[in-house]
């Protein structure tokens, strides 16, 4: 297939089904709490509505970053399924888009006038210890398999078996950074918690908020996609379905019975986590 | 016709330019990578630019001035 209409046709998909996912994730933690929650089309119906719907651009606002900082944003994710369901590149260019992202949350934070913002642009830097699960997950995986190309983590599962029966911890620790990644009432996401409104998104909004919407529903599709292939090798588009919607419906799961845990205590929980994610897959590593 | 709305044509022609060449041409991989990472963004963010609703001019002044106007 041409290239280009390889990656836009991998563009569009990852938009359509993780905005659908999305959606079915305030299902799941609606039909939960006993409600009969949104659509699961909600998350997608908001995105379009938000798209058309009339947009200004505050003067508290630091232009032109303001509106680069949501181009930036598409960009990291668009890369990501370039160098992920695309060409099947290295695992360390795609863990460099979610350091990135963490930057975008501190920048889209800043650039705007909202107090609500520039709280979630302090979380984002706070937060970014705990990102540690993100490089254990890289360094495990790595000495398990001995390569960080996809292709190369693909192909040891194919010959050994998937990497989540012989690595669960780290598959635990990436579950937690999924979690922490989730974007409705996340115990760990903070900050996009709901005590300060929208977080860094709060002053996006109309067109721009539709467009940050766009990439975090590719976010989404993105996140889930790298756990099946790091974790479960290869898979038919089917299963790569089927799995997302079972990940989802558990992260929603999590999402409606847990409650959101204060900056300190989410960062605490996600190292605490790691750590005995690090040690126990090492114990296996060596000892089993 | 105002600034913001030119702008946004000439970004989503520009862009709808780059990536039609990058699917009828087939160029080098680098290429196509550097219209994606770019064009695809601009893309989409000229076409909600374009297609977004307008307010009326004097109400612009209130909602520019006030910070969190929700959305």
């Amino acid at each position: 297939m041409n290239l280009m209409a390889d990656i836009l046709l991998n563009v569009t998909v990852a938009f359509f089904v993780g905005s659908i996912l999305l959606g079915l994730q305030r299902k799941v933690m609606a039909r939960i709490q006993m409600r009969p929650g949104p659509p699961i089309i909600q998350h997608m119906l908001h995105t379009l509505k938000f798209f058309i719907k009339e947009t200004v651009f505050p003067r508290t606002a630091a232009m032109p970053f303001y509106v680069a900082i949501t181009i930036i944003l598409c960009a990291i994710w668009v890369a990501a399924v370039i160098i992920g369901p695309v060409t099947h590149g290295p695992l360390l260019l795609l863990f460099a888009i979610f350091a990135i992202h963490k930057i975008v949350e501190h920048n889209a934070g800043s650039s705007s006038g909202s107090p609500y913002g520039k709280l979630s642009c302090v979380r984002a830097v706070f937060s970014a210890a705990a990102e540690l699960p993100l490089f254990a997950v890289l360094i495990i995986v790595f000495i398990q398999t001995g390569t960080m190309d996809l292709n190369g983590i693909i192909a040891y599962q194919a010959e050994h078996g998937a990497l989540l029966f012989t690595l669960p911890l780290t598959a635990m620790i990436f579950i937690v950074l999924i979690i922490s990644k989730s974007y409705y009432y996340s115990p760990l996401n903070i900050t996009l918690a709901r005590d300060i409104v929208s977080g860094f998104e709060t002053e996006h909004f109309g067109t721009l908020r539709g467009f940050i919407m766009i990439s975090e529903a590719i976010a989404w599709y993105m996140l889930l996609w790298i756990f099946l292939t790091v974790f479960l090798g290869a898979l038919t588009p089917i299963e790569y379905l089927i799995a997302m919607v079972i990940l989802t419906a558990i992260v929603g799961l999590i999402n409606a019975v847990t409650p959101i845990l204060n900056p300190n205590h989410s960062v605490m929980t996600e190292v605490t986590l790691a750590f005995i994610g690090i040690v126990g897959s090492l114990l296996m590593i060596f000892f089993l | 016709m105002d600034q913001l709305k030119t702008v946004s044509w000439i970004i989503f022609i520009v862009s709808a330019a780059a990536i039609l060449y990058a699917l009828i041409l087939n160029p080098a991989s680098w290429i196509v990578y550097t219209i994606s990472l770019v064009f695809i963004p601009l893309f989409i963010l000229s076409l909600g630019l374009i297609s977004m609703a307008r307010g009326k001019k004097e109400d612009e002044e209130d909602k520019i001035k006030e910070p969190f106007i929700g959305y």
